[in-house]
């Protein structure tokens, strides 16, 4: 799916006019959304524990447009989103996991897990956008830093709270 | 050259203990029981699968920033 940005209002629309309806403007940007967490199946919600009729629900969005023109020897690297969705949800399994052996599936154990996920309850974009025109020997690197952050931080709920139960 | 965003610290892990104690805390939680109850089974599984887990987050974490 693609559709164009005018430059100046960002007034958007699928086909360009000539001209931007809400300011005239004439310089439009294409926009081409790659939202990759629909291929991984976490379009947007995931639902992770389920207590007392609270969700634990990440947005996250990912877009990433990389136009490479008239150029060649061209490499790019680009963050592996679906790895990292795999580990995010393993970390989410783990801790409702330790918390359901350790203190039982009752209320306070939902409650626990519940108070410990609504700290990642976050609406998070990253977008991202590289030209590359008429270039040789390029070298593109990108990463997502919202998603290691988010991560690291649920690695280190999960080890305080082993540690915490005695467990390592 | 690279504009790359900055690898973020990490967040602190006092935060992070004063959170998961604090919520215990508040559902009336004593971790002293919870201590008991486990069997050496189990501690030992939970043990290797935290283990494992921060194997492949240090493994995620190293490739992207060795891709830089």
């Amino acid at each position: 799916m693609s559709h164009w940005k005018c430059t100046h209002c960002r007034y958007t629309c699928e086909d360009p006019p000539k001209k931007c309806k809400r300011c005239n403007n004439h310089r439009w940007e294409q926009e081409e959304e790659n939202n990759s967490w629909s291929f991984t199946g976490n379009s947007g919600d995931e639902t992770v524990f389920q207590g007392g009729g609270q969700f634990s629900s990440v947005d996250q969005e990912s877009d990433e447009l990389i136009w490479i023109k008239d150029s060649c020897n061209v490499t790019v690297q680009s963050t592996d989103t679906q790895a990292a969705v795999s580990l995010q949800v393993g970390l989410q399994l783990a801790i409702a996991l330790v918390i359901s052996i350790a203190i039982g599936d009752t209320v306070q154990g939902q409650a626990v897990s519940q108070e410990l996920f609504q700290q990642f309850n976050d609406e998070q974009t990253n977008k991202q956008k590289i030209y590359v025109d008429n270039s040789k020997d390029v070298n593109i690197v990108t990463t997502d830093t919202d998603l290691s952050v988010n991560i690291e931080a649920m690695l280190q709920v999960l080890v305080a709270l082993v540690a915490k139960l005695d467990i390592l | 050259m690279s504009n790359l965003p900055e690898k973020p610290n990490a967040i602190s892990n006092k935060v992070i203990d004063l959170l998961v104690d604090d919520t215990l805390r508040r559902n009336g939680i004593d971790p002293d029981n919870i201590k008991k109850k486990l069997s050496d089974q189990q501690k030992k599984q939970l043990k290797e699968l935290v283990e494992d887990l921060t194997t492949q987050v240090n493994k995620f974490n190293n490739q992207s920033s060795t891709d830089k």
